[in-house]
């Protein structure tokens, strides 16, 4: 397979789950906002994805239109949906005769639902979660039909690659993110409301109540985001989906370039797979959340030179 | 006699060649199946017709992208639902110019870029080669597989008002279009559903693979699947639609510069498991931007280092480098020539009368007569930079004649050709519009070969000449009958 088809598909990838991830976490958000129980702020979405800039942060916290409308549809920010699904869109677009028409269209529909010329209008007046649904949908459909279409070869591995690589890196950083303000309030590590909005935003609150049965703690939030093997938005079930489908490469691949990324991969999952809440507690999930997320972009920029081609 | 709601607006232009009507009137034989047909159609029907046809253009993404402040726009190409027909005499004739024209074309490509006999016996000018911009130094002495140096030509046709064939342009570096010939075809099968077979269509479908043999067999490496490629400058030309339905059509490669690499003159696409050798690559980029070491050295859609491949023999290129100085429209005036010293043939298609503008007498001649003649460009296409002298304004024509005066060997002045005209359905009615036809020619080791179609271009403009899709034309699908 051409080295740039590979990248396309890796990326094109990439960019949609993007997407899902932002648009679970602004739906939850948006409705954590409207339970004025405590103080909402937007700075830990912001600070994810608009890339540490704390004017935009002071900005826009307490304005959830307004960070909506950055997110959803401004042309200028390089995470927002819009951007992200253009971006999507021309991966697709030039590995066209490499993708089922299927999932073409889908892809289509859902850049031309963002795309419209009232969707700027619509996020300014309309209902943000239906809106958000809406949009949510347009992945859920992606998603079926990249399942149930795409041809399980090469071009799936890559594509599996980048989702799990992304999803990986967007549990790291929610987590990490959340658990920045700890140090300054230690009463955020008993305060009910903050985990469950984490969890939600992940979609693992449901699981959480069925594994853990004395209530919302922080310890078991940080076992089930990094360790739990059964959450589908865990670093760890990321990591072994990473490995299983560069696996599949196995083949493909110049031998020397597999086994260097095979161990790095797998090096990876070990350090994950062998530890626990107290070993991590121990180097500091801080420290053990950059160094882990360190090695999932070293792997991505393994897989760059490698495999695309872009040295 | 038909009496029919929509043919009720249709009035022949007068001193034109129409496609379906005969000059008394009367229906052209070919067409009477078609009337018929649409005579059952209520013009409500009709118009439904063209809305599915938008649709079906538009899902299936037969777009081209326009690019304005940063954003895509997606456009579809104009598209005429009604056919535009050719009889099996007109397509021999037609089919038998093109190869006679070809043929020479081709042998003038391999005798400028060696011996330059024609030259040396006084049959085309030094000048004229020499001050082409695009006679390439680097072809010369270069041998070309099979001497082959165009593989794929897009010659331009249009009849006069006796309805003769006449060459327009002869395009011989990387012709477009031909993509629109086949979904033109695949969505008319569904607007008009057992038409075509009913009429005696010839199908064009084949064209796809007499490509791909041919490419096949110009591979230097005598082996059983050589490495095919479609070079194309990437997403954001144009014509990338097309790029992609060959590819896929044809099961090979789409490939961008950046895709492939030189080393020790051999060319290589980069994969996943490390480099590939190519062997032949079909590319739809032009000469200029094709080797930053040897043209353009800004271009980043190219590939450094692939001419000296080509050089060794190591790559086949198609179409050849260095095809321009054939299709300039300064060479054009002397193809009747080549015709008869080459072949010893009289021309069967004929040339547009045409004037050069570095000569004086011919250059006052058309001054004189302005608003009668076309003054082109010589080195342009796609209907940019022409003077059509009988719209022009005063101030145009004189702007224009400032220009040519700087640099006379660039324009060319061709008589206005009143182009024929067909029926296209337009706002609820048929009415009469200009078209011309460019059929597609593959020349490989067995000979030339013409799938039976072409591309039907039309000015959707009313009273406009110029059927350019960059200036508001659309196209239609042709038939030709068995």
């Amino acid at each position: 397979m051409l080295s740039r088809v590979a990248a396309s598909f890796y990326w094109l990838s990439r960019y949609i789950e993007r997407s899902d991830g932002i648009l679970r976490m602004l739906k939850i958000n948006y409705n954590a906002s409207q339970d004025s129980v405590q103080e909402f702020t937007w700075a830990p979405v912001l600070r994810i994805f608009s890339g540490h800039d704390e004017d935009l942060e002071a900005k826009l916290e307490s304005n959830s239109r307004a960070v909506l409308k950055y997110m959803i549809t401004d042309k200028t920010n390089p995470n927002s949906i819009l951007t992200i699904i253009t971006l999507a869109r021309e991966n697709a677009r030039s590995v066209q005769e490499h993708i089922p028409k299927d999932l073409w269209q889908c892809l289509n529909e859902y850049y031309h639902t963002v795309k419209a010329t009232n969707f700027d209008v619509r996020v300014k007046r309309e209902d943000p979660i239906g809106l958000l649904d809406e949009l949510i949908k347009q992945v859920m459909l992606y998603y079926g039909t990249a399942e149930i279409t795409m041809e399980r070869g090469q071009s799936r591995s890559f594509m599996n690659i980048g989702k799990y690589l992304e999803r990986a890196i967007q549990s790291i950083d929610i987590l990490d993110v959340k658990f920045g303000p700890i140090n300054n309030n230690p009463n955020l590590l008993t305060d009910i409301t903050y985990w469950k909005y984490l969890l939600l935003s992940i979609g693992g609150y449901e699981l959480y109540l069925k594994t853990y049965r004395d209530g919302l703690e922080a310890q078991n939030v940080i076992e089930q985001v990094i360790l739990n093997n059964d959450f589908p938005r865990s670093v760890i079930y990321s990591v072994n989906n990473i490995q299983r489908y560069f696996d599949r490469l196995r083949n493909n691949s110049n031998a020397n370039t597999y086994r260097e990324i095979s161990f790095d991969i797998g090096k990876l999952q070990s350090n994950i797979k062998y530890s626990s809440v107290k070993s991590i507690s121990e180097v500091g999930l801080h420290q053990f959340l950059t160094l882990v997320k360190d090695d999932l972009y070293n792997i991505g920029n393994s897989l760059n030179e490698y495999y695309f081609a872009n040295s | 006699m038909y009496n029919l709601q929509h043919f009720e607006k249709y009035s022949k232009i007068s001193g034109v060649w129409d496609e379906m009507y005969n000059e008394d009137s009367t229906i052209r034989a070919h067409y009477e199946k078609v009337i018929e047909y649409l005579s059952k159609e209520s013009p409500d029907d009709l118009s439904k017709k063209e809305d599915l046809a938008k649709r079906l253009f538009m899902t299936q993404g037969i777009t081209f992208t326009v690019y304005n402040s940063g954003e895509g726009i997606e456009k579809i190409f104009p598209f005429d639902i009604i056919p535009r027909i050719i009889t099996s005499a007109e397509w021999a004739f037609v089919e038998k110019g093109i190869k006679q024209r070809l043929t020479a074309l081709n042998l003038f490509l391999k005798d400028i870029y060696h011996n330059q006999f024609i030259i040396k016996d006084g049959i085309v000018p030094i000048d004229i080669i020499y001050s082409c911009p695009h006679f390439l130094r680097e072809m010369y002495q270069l041998n070309v597989p099979y001497d082959i140096y165009v593989h794929i030509a897009g010659i331009d046709l249009i009849r006069d008002n006796d309805g003769t064939f006449y060459v327009l342009e002869d395009n011989l570096r990387t012709p477009s279009g031909v993509s629109y010939m086949l979904e033109n075809r695949e969505i008319t099968k569904r607007l008009f559903p057992d038409l075509i077979p009913n009429c005696g269509v010839r199908s064009v479908i084949e064209y796809p693979s007499i490509l791909y043999k041919n490419l096949m067999s110009l591979s230097p490496r005598q082996i059983s699947n050589p490495t095919i490629v479609l070079l194309s400058p990437g997403i954001y030309n144009s014509a990338y639609f097309e790029h992609t339905t060959l590819a896929r059509l044809m099961g090979v490669e789409l490939v961008e510069g950046r895709d492939l690499v030189v080393s020790n003159h051999i060319v290589y696409m980069k994969t996943t498991t490390g480099l590939q050798q190519v062997d032949v690559i079909y590319r739809r980029v032009d000469d200029e931007f094709l080797d930053p070491l040897v043209f353009n050295p800004s271009s980043i859609l190219g590939v450094a280092g692939i001419m000296g491949a080509y050089r060794k023999g190591n790559v086949a290129i198609v179409n050849a480098i260095g095809n321009g100085v054939a299709d300039d429209k300064a060479t054009y005036i002397y193809v009747p020539d080549m015709i008869r010293y080459y072949l010893n043939e009289e021309p069967l298609l004929k040339n547009v009368p045409t004037h050069r503008l570095s000569n004086k007498d011919e250059r006052e001649y058309v001054f004189a007569n302005i608003d009668k003649m076309v003054v082109k460009k010589t080195n342009e296409s796609g209907g940019y930079g022409m003077l059509m002298g009988h719209a022009a304004s005063e101030k145009e024509i004189e702007d224009y004649k400032r220009e040519i005066l700087k640099d006379p060997r660039n324009f060319i002045a061709q008589p206005t050709i009143s182009l024929s005209a067909a029926p296209c359905y337009i706002q609820g009615s048929l009415q009469p519009r200009r078209i011309d036809l460019r059929p597609y020619a593959l020349c490989g080791p067995d000979g030339i070969e013409i799938v039976p179609g072409g591309l039907t271009r039309v000015a959707l403009k009313e009273g406009s000449l110029v059927v350019n899709s960059s200036q508001g034309g659309g196209s239609k699908d042709t038939w030709v009958l068995s």
